[in-house]
């Protein structure tokens, strides 16, 4: 049955739930004042597409998406500044992305650590973050290369989203992560229901049979559990590990692209006929001058050092400093490579070392 | 809020050649840009890209800066062909700089090699400035030849100075030169400070700095009490972009002074 305004005490005491024709009328009325993304079939993988501009086959649940969410608040170019001014270039509508996999909300966590400090924080990534809505979703597949419970993470959304959605039945269990989720659901209260129980039965089969399938996986593949990583990564720091896995690696730099938690950039100017303007750029540790200084010294001259920094960086570095690793399972440097590097495989040969 | 990406405009005043390869530029900021001794700067040409500059002049001057760059790559050569009037950007103060404070009551051996002996120089004004807060002051100073050295009238007349203990020491010598000729190690020897308690501070290139460094400790200065100015990829200077990394810390924002027990452990720290 539908909910009205006097019906507000409904997601107190039960879950809401959304047909799925519903959820799409609820983007479109979103259309006003976000940017508004959703996830669809682009031949074997998921990509995102801006929502309402073409017919597209919306994928909401299945696993993440080809690109990583930061693609979406921290993006691969952008204007930073403009002459000498201090206004933030940066003024279109917030990012509001639907679909987002547990996976890239604990990359999202580690981006708020690097880009959303006090003193110096990034205007534009900020902005995004604040002003963004984030409509997550439980996966219902997992990909050959998924390993997030191997990293601490669950196949469905627990925390950092606005409103999320566990596919059940014809449409979707909703769950309320925020004020600002509280307020999308309270404004378009009439396009929820209350859920059942049948609703809530599939969506725990579903979570728990994902789960279960992607721990099955990870078990084939031998990764230490979380907690000796940091450890293990210090531990064998001078191991042949490091060259020995390194020797496929072409410096292409897609897994630091691709990956939901590589933060690095470089800065770029430009000078147009009528102004200057300042681009941030992601870059990538992989490839040989990163670290180089003007004078020619360089800290990292060797591909194993640099592969080797890039595991330094995830599992010992935000560790330290941020009390969380930097991996999110997503496997998408996995997909990515080249080489055929698989960082499952680099972590387990680590964690057999004696 | 703050936009950390973006410049100030500032004019250059005056361009000074030092040597073939080394220029002191004096810029007017159009706001206003204080700094500390060790703090860098990103300096830009409008358009061609950013680089890392330690300021070389004295810090209590508010109006101007001074910053004394030696032409090494892209940004340096264009950097090289400013002229007086032209424009360029600033951005910082960056970094923590050095903790004057706990060189009060103490003495204190600087250590500077080439280039180096451009961000020493802000360093010495401040600690002339605090002079009777010093023990003891004492300088060794040293470059590859005589035509490198950088404000060689100014620390030539600081020499003569006899509030400060000062040598200096070149590579290689020639008919104008009357000091001593070897490596800056070579005159860090039978100084009269009491050297596990001295405050050491190493500025230079990397391979200078790494052995001054192994110097100090053979003389009994204490990792602790040697202030290292390290030299990074820095590009954000705040921590974000990743370039500068050592360890735990960014070298642009928890740097780029770092006493030497900070970073001895991590790989690469001289490279």
């Amino acid at each position: 049955m539908p909910l009205d305004k006097t019906g507000l005490y409904f997601y107190f005491i039960a879950m809401l739930y959304i047909k799925r024709g519903n959820l799409f009328q609820l983007l479109e009325s979103l259309l006003g004042d976000y940017r508004v993304f959703v996830p669809s079939r682009k031949g074997d993988s998921i990509a995102f597409t801006a929502f309402g501009e073409t017919e597209e086959d919306y994928v909401i649940g299945e696993f993440r998406s080809f690109e990583p969410l930061k693609a979406f608040y921290f993006l691969g170019r952008e204007k930073v500044a403009v002459d000498f001014s201090p206004e933030n270039p940066r003024n279109d509508k917030p990012p509001c992305i639907v679909g987002v996999k547990s996976c890239d909300l604990k990359g999202l966590k580690i981006l708020d650590f690097v880009f959303m400090d006090d003193e110096s924080g990034d205007p534009t990534y900020i902005k995004a973050r604040t002003e963004g809505l984030i409509i997550s979703s439980d996966c219902t597949k997992a990909a050959e290369t998924c390993f997030c419970t191997a990293m601490g993470v669950n196949p469905w959304p627990e925390k950092e989203y606005d409103i999320n959605l566990s596919e059940a039945d014809e449409g979707f269990v909703v769950e309320i992560g925020s004020d600002k989720g509280q307020k999308l659901v309270d404004d378009n209260l009439a396009l929820f229901e209350e859920a059942n129980e049948e609703n809530i039965r599939s969506r725990e089969f579903n979570r728990e049979s994902v789960k279960q399938h992607v721990e099955k996986s990870v078990r084939k593949k031998n990764i230490p559990p979380v907690e000796r990583l940091q450890r293990v990564v210090r531990k064998y720091y001078e191991s042949d590990v490091w060259s020995e896995e390194s020797v496929n690696c072409v410096e292409c730099g897609a897994c630091n692209v691709i990956c939901p938690t590589c933060h690095c950039f470089l800065l770029y100017d430009q000078k147009s006929e009528s102004s200057l303007g300042r681009y941030r750029i992601w870059d990538s540790c992989m490839i040989n001058d990163f670290a180089r200084v003007a004078g020619g010294e360089n800290p990292r001259n060797r591909l194993w050092m640099r592969f080797r920094n890039r595991f330094e960086k995830k599992f010992d570095y935000f560790p330290s400093v941020a009390d969380d690793i930097a991996c999110t399972g997503c496997g998408r440097c996995i997909a990515a490579c080249p080489g055929k590097i698989d960082i499952r495989q680099v972590l387990a040969k680590l964690g057999s070392l004696r | 809020m703050k936009n950390p990406y973006r410049s100030i405009e500032a004019e250059v005043l005056k361009v000074t050649t030092e040597t073939p390869t080394i220029k002191t530029f004096t810029l007017k900021p159009k706001e206003e840009l204080t700094f500390k001794p060790g703090q860098f700067m990103e300096l830009s040409v409008p358009g061609l890209g950013e680089a890392p500059f330690t300021p070389s002049s004295d810090s209590e001057i508010k109006e101007t800066m001074e910053i004394t760059i030696v032409k090494v790559g892209k940004v340096t050569d264009e950097i090289h062909k400013l002229k007086p009037g032209d424009t360029v950007g600033l951005r910082g103060p960056l970094g923590k700089g050095y903790p004057m404070i706990r060189f009060i009551g103490q003495e204190v051996l600087i250590v500077g090699g080439g280039v180096g002996l451009a961000p020493i120089r802000t360093l010495m004004y401040e600690l002339f400035h605090m002079r009777d807060k010093l023990a003891k002051l004492v300088y060794r100073g040293g470059c590859r030849n005589p035509e490198e050295l950088i404000f060689r009238k100014e620390l030539e007349g600081w020499m003569k100075r006899d509030d400060i203990d000062m040598v200096l020491t070149v590579d290689e010598g020639n008919d104008t030169w009357n000091g001593p000729v070897g490596l800056v190690t070579s005159i860090m020897d039978g100084i009269d400070m009491n050297y596990s308690r001295v405050k050491a501070v190493v500025c230079g290139p990397p391979i200078m700095m790494k052995f001054a460094t192994f110097k100090l400790k053979e003389l009994g200065v204490i990792d602790t009490n040697i202030y290292l100015s390290m030299e990074k990829n820095m590009s954000c200077g705040f921590g974000k972009c990743g370039h500068c990394r050592i360890g735990p810390y960014y070298c642009c924002k928890d740097g780029p002074v770092f006493t030497y027990d900070m970073i001895r452990d991590f790989p690469g720290i001289w490279d």
